[in-house]
């Protein structure tokens, strides 16, 4: 294998700049997924037949505490790719757990909005526009389950074969998705919760 | 409704489909026994299972397709029997609403989704000068899923009944309430599995185009059909997500009990209707345009031109691949919405017929003057460019929203979309079968024959759906079983049901073709047997694994072609040792636990269908800490395989 | 050891994408209009996209960012289309209520 010493670890071979494109790419068809979830919410989100409301749902506190989660595991997974390119493992790895930890809590309190919600009486299945509203969240909460159990294989890696082209592109990739998500979400804060509340 | 239809596991008291269960395990056991007693399980898991070769990825994808063909065609024949003349018996109403809905299933998504993406894989990276694609693994499991969901697909008919629909499942129809046995599951499932598949070969083609052309081919340099595959699988990378998302709520609406598409406590049956064709318009386009690749290369090859008005061709591209994207509400125009709506749709819609009369009148720049001989393949595509034409000015028609309120899903509408996939997709791959069938098995099919099925096949094409014009406008509604006899619709149908088995033998003949020429037909040594331009006729014939022993380096379009004329060769250098991916059989194991798990889900049973979802993540975890890095072809290997082949070859 | 570990960029990124969420805030603390509310979250969301994009995610700093933009400027415009055009055909141009 080719490995050109000029640019960072994870573009180093031509293998890994194929696999940085094709998740870019990838992201594409998910800005494309998370767009047509929205179009189904932004068309239903009035239709709630005899069920609650977005109004009447809707509670800041924990919507906050989530954003500022996973804001903060934004930030610390960039941290982490810096730390990396400079070749500290450790603190590369210190910074990936970190995000995990900031990423199992916004799943936690993600978990208690909804439990919240099926208490109050509002289930996927009450109204159109609850499916829909726990769908987009849902599918969003989801890919941030997944990327917790691949955030923790590829950190295992790195403990055991240490920063390798390989390594190096598994990792970056991975903050690629976790940026992404971020992005999702901040659009389901602004779009979904403030948008819902905002006294008209 | 048939009441012996629902909540039925096997579907044993239909005569029809007790023969045809009987014939699938008589088949398959035979075929069992054969390889185990000419001992090729071996051969069938090392050389084809588990092989990450995008020719021979390809030649799988095609197989599966042409025995789709078969399928969808007996579905075909079926309905026109049916229809042939008034009152009939030879169906009843719901078994014809399960073969019209499995029909167009098939045809689009199972026959000309993986004949296209077959002659993709093995053309593509012959075509760049590439030795296989981006990601060969993800290749094969692109493939794996694709078969995993037809097969899904396929056996809802034998247990627990297909769905019937339409293929476009519209709601309220498609609901639980309306249509009850697990027929629908069986479509979200096996469409969801299948989808997931053809977005990774999106994401895959896309890259090796972009970032794997031989040395010196920029994108203005690219082969046209190498230029339509890229286009075509921007288009699946952004619209394969929509049909993801709606196949989903499909299988929560029906088995979860979410409210998308109900008709109470807010939900809203159209938005199925819409958000199908925000999928399947540029759906459309995603079969349409490889085609249109396909013809570039060959009209230009047998009229021994280059193609006419290059630039404009691309530009065309991208504005349909754009365009596609804004037209998808001409499906339902009659839904009820507003003139504003109808009237933004129906501009939108004529405006993507300005770049695809553009890509009529390069064709036929292309073949003016030139010196045009008559292959099969080149016969194909000339009879597309008029019946193509039909088929594109009554597309215009239909556009007209107020004149679609008459023409609105009544055999008008049948016959136009026919007489623009048929020769838009059918034709193309057929004419992209025979004209790059040398290049995988190095000799050609026989032209005689060739010719015979194209003749069988374009007449019979008109005589099946030209009456079908004149049908729906006289007022025949599509999708309707039966008819009395006073409506006056019974000779044209049968006219157009003796076009249908005209069709059938055609392709009979098509069949009959591969198996005499695999006998017969003399081994072509030259490699490049049509005297053609592109580079995937630089290599030998069967192109060795390695595809090419010394990547061209290209400084024009066509290089080849002016490489063969000017004596050149496109690389002098000494040979070097090759760089290849390794087998794997993960693909087809993650797969088979993509059907079983999707199997599983069609009945609710959630248990098993979890446990072999968590199978899937065990396989995707196994791989991250799978450490493989492929092998190399040694320089003297290299030499060795091109000495048996004949010689060096660029 | 420390400013080496949190690049001065990154410090601002976080800053900026936490103070634009707070901004974001403004539309249900105050009361404005529809118009007006929408419009600031429009502004807030994108910013704090193109910070992830540009800073954290390194859009620009490959040979192949022609391409990425590429990619990303069709998905928006995909993303858009459905969007805007669901809501245009299901309910803004939608007769039948």
């Amino acid at each position: 294998m080719k490995v050109d010493e000029t640019l960072p670890l994870e573009y180093s071979t031509e293998e890994n700049q194929l696999k940085i494109l094709g998740f870019w790419i990838f992201l594409g068809a998910e800005i494309a997924l998370f767009s047509t979830l929205f179009a189904v919410y932004f068309t239903l989100e009035n239709r709630f037949g005899t069920g609650p409301s977005a109004q009447e749902i809707f509670h800041m506190p924990p919507v906050m505490i989530e954003t500022i989660l996973l804001l903060t595991s934004s930030f610390t997974i960039g941290l982490g790719i810096h730390a990396m390119r400079l070749g500290l493992k450790k603190a590369m790895m210190a910074f990936f757990v970190i995000t995990l930890v900031l990423g199992l809590g916004f799943l936690g309190v993600e978990i208690y909005e909804f439990v919240t919600y099926v208490n109050e009486g509002a289930t996927i299945q009450t109204s159109a526009f609850l499916s829909s509203l726990m769908t987009l969240l849902g599918t969003h909460g989801l890919h941030v389950t997944f990327g917790l159990f691949w955030g923790t294989a590829i950190l295992l890696q790195v403990r055991k074969r240490g920063l390798t082209p390989e390594t190096a592109n598994k990792s970056f990739i991975f903050s690629l998705y976790w940026h992404f998500l971020d992005v999702v979400w901040i659009f389901i804060f602004s779009f979904v919760y403030l948008k819902g509340l905002m006294v008209l | 409704m048939d009441t012996h239809h629902e909540q039925q596991f096997l579907i044993l008291n239909e005569p029809m489909i007790l023969a045809a269960m009987i014939s699938i395990v008589v088949g398959g056991l035979s075929i069992f026994i054969g390889l185990t007693y000419f001992k090729k399980w071996g051969y069938l898991w090392r050389e084809w299972i588990t092989t990450v070769d995008h020719k021979k990825i390809g030649v799988m994808y095609i197989l599966v397709a042409l025995i789709m063909l078969f399928r969808g065609g007996v579905d075909a024949l079926l309905m026109r029997g049916q229809t042939a003349m008034p009152e009939n018996g030879l169906l009843d109403a719901q078994h014809y609403n399960e073969i019209f809905t499995t029909h167009g299933v098939i045809m689009i998504l199972f026959m000309a989704m993986p004949f296209i993406i077959g002659l993709m894989n093995v053309v593509t990276p012959l075509q760049i000068g590439a030795r296989d694609v981006a990601f060969p693994r993800l290749n094969s499991v692109s493939f794996w899923l694709f078969a995993a969901g037809a097969g899904l697909f396929n056996i809802s008919f034998i247990i627990g009944g297909s769905p019937d629909a339409g293929w476009s499942a519209y709601f309220p129809l498609a609901s639980l309430e309306f249509s009850p046995t697990v027929g629908n599951n069986y479509y979200a499932l096996s469409l969801q599995i299948a989808g997931l598949g053809t977005l990774m070969t999106g994401i895959n083609f896309v890259v090796t185009i972009l970032k794997m052309r031989a040395p010196g081919m920029t994108l203005m340099k690219m082969p046209m059909f190498t230029w339509s595959v890229l286009i075509t699988n921007v288009i699946i990378v952004f619209a394969f997500p929509v049909l993801t998302v709606a196949l989903a709520l499909m299988t929560m609406d029906r088995q979860f009990g979410t409210k998308f598409f109900a008709m109470q406590d807010g939900g809203m049956d159209m938005l199925w209707a819409n958000l199908f064709w925000v999928w399947g318009h540029p759906e459309v386009y995603i079969v349409i345009l490889p085609a249109f690749g396909i013809y570039s290369e060959i009209i230009s090859t047998f009229a021994r031109k280059n193609l006419y008005g290059y630039k404009s061709m691309v530009i065309s591209m991208v504005a349909i691949s754009l365009l596609s994207f804004v037209v998808w509400a001409h499906h339902f125009y009659t839904m009820g919405h507003g003139v504003m709506v109808n009237s933004v749709f129906s501009i939108t819609t004529m405006l993507i017929a300005v770049p695809t009369g553009v890509k009529i009148f390069n064709w036929l720049l292309t073949l003016h003057k030139g010196k045009i001989s008559f292959t099969t393949p080149m016969l194909y595509s000339l009879a597309f460019i008029p019946i193509f034409t039909i088929g594109g000015v009554t597309g215009v028609m239909l556009a007209m929203a107020s004149a679609d309120y008459q023409y609105h899903n009544t055999m008008f509408l049948v016959a136009h979309f026919h007489y623009v996939l048929i020769p838009g997709t059918v034709f193309a791959v057929i004419a992209g079968f025979h004209f790059w069938f040398p290049k995988v098995f190095g000799f050609r099919l026989n032209e005689k024959l060739g010719k015979l099925g194209f003749w069988f096949i374009t007449i019979s094409f008109n005589v099946a759906f030209f009456p079908l014009f004149i049908l729906g406008l006289n007022g025949m509604t599509r999708r309707m079983y039966t008819y009395s006899e006073s409506t006056g619709y019974g000779p044209l149908n049968m006219l157009s049901f003796i076009g249908a088995v005209g069709l059938g033998i055609g392709f009979i003949i098509l069949v009959y073709n591969l198996y005499w020429s695999i006998r017969y037909s003399p081994r072509d040594e030259s490699g490049d047997p049509w005297d053609a331009r592109s580079l995937e006729w630089a290599t030998h014939s069967p192109v060795p694994v390695y595809n090419f022993a010394k990547v061209p380096k290209i400084n024009e379009l066509d290089a080849f072609w002016f490489a063969k004329k000017n004596n050149e060769s496109l690389n002098d250098e000494p040979y070097e040792k090759i760089h290849m991916p390794s087998n794997s059989g993960m693909p087809f194991l993650m797969s088979g636990a993509f059907f079983a798990a999707g199997f599983c889900a069609v009945f609710s049973w959630w248990i098993p269908a979890i446990v072999f979802t968590l199978l899937i993540f065990v396989f995707m975890g196994l791989r991250s800490f799978e450490q493989d890095h492929g092998y190399y072809i040694s320089v003297e290997e290299v030499e060795r395989t091109e000495r048996e082949l004949g010689g060096d070859k660029e | 050891m420390m400013k080496q570990l949190f690049p001065k960029q990154h410090v601002m990124g976080f800053i900026f994408s936490l103070a634009l969420s707070v901004v974001a805030l403004a539309v249900i603390t105050f009361d404005m209009s529809y118009k007006m509310g929408m419009g600031i979250l429009l502004v807030t969301a994108l910013a704090q996209a193109s910070v992830q994009l540009l800073l954290f995610m390194h859009i620009g700093e490959s040979e192949d960012r022609r391409t990425l933009y590429t990619n990303i400027g069709y998905a928006l415009f995909v993303g858009v289309v459905t969007i805007l055009g669901t809501l245009f055909t299901m309910i803004w141009g939608y007769q039948i209520r």
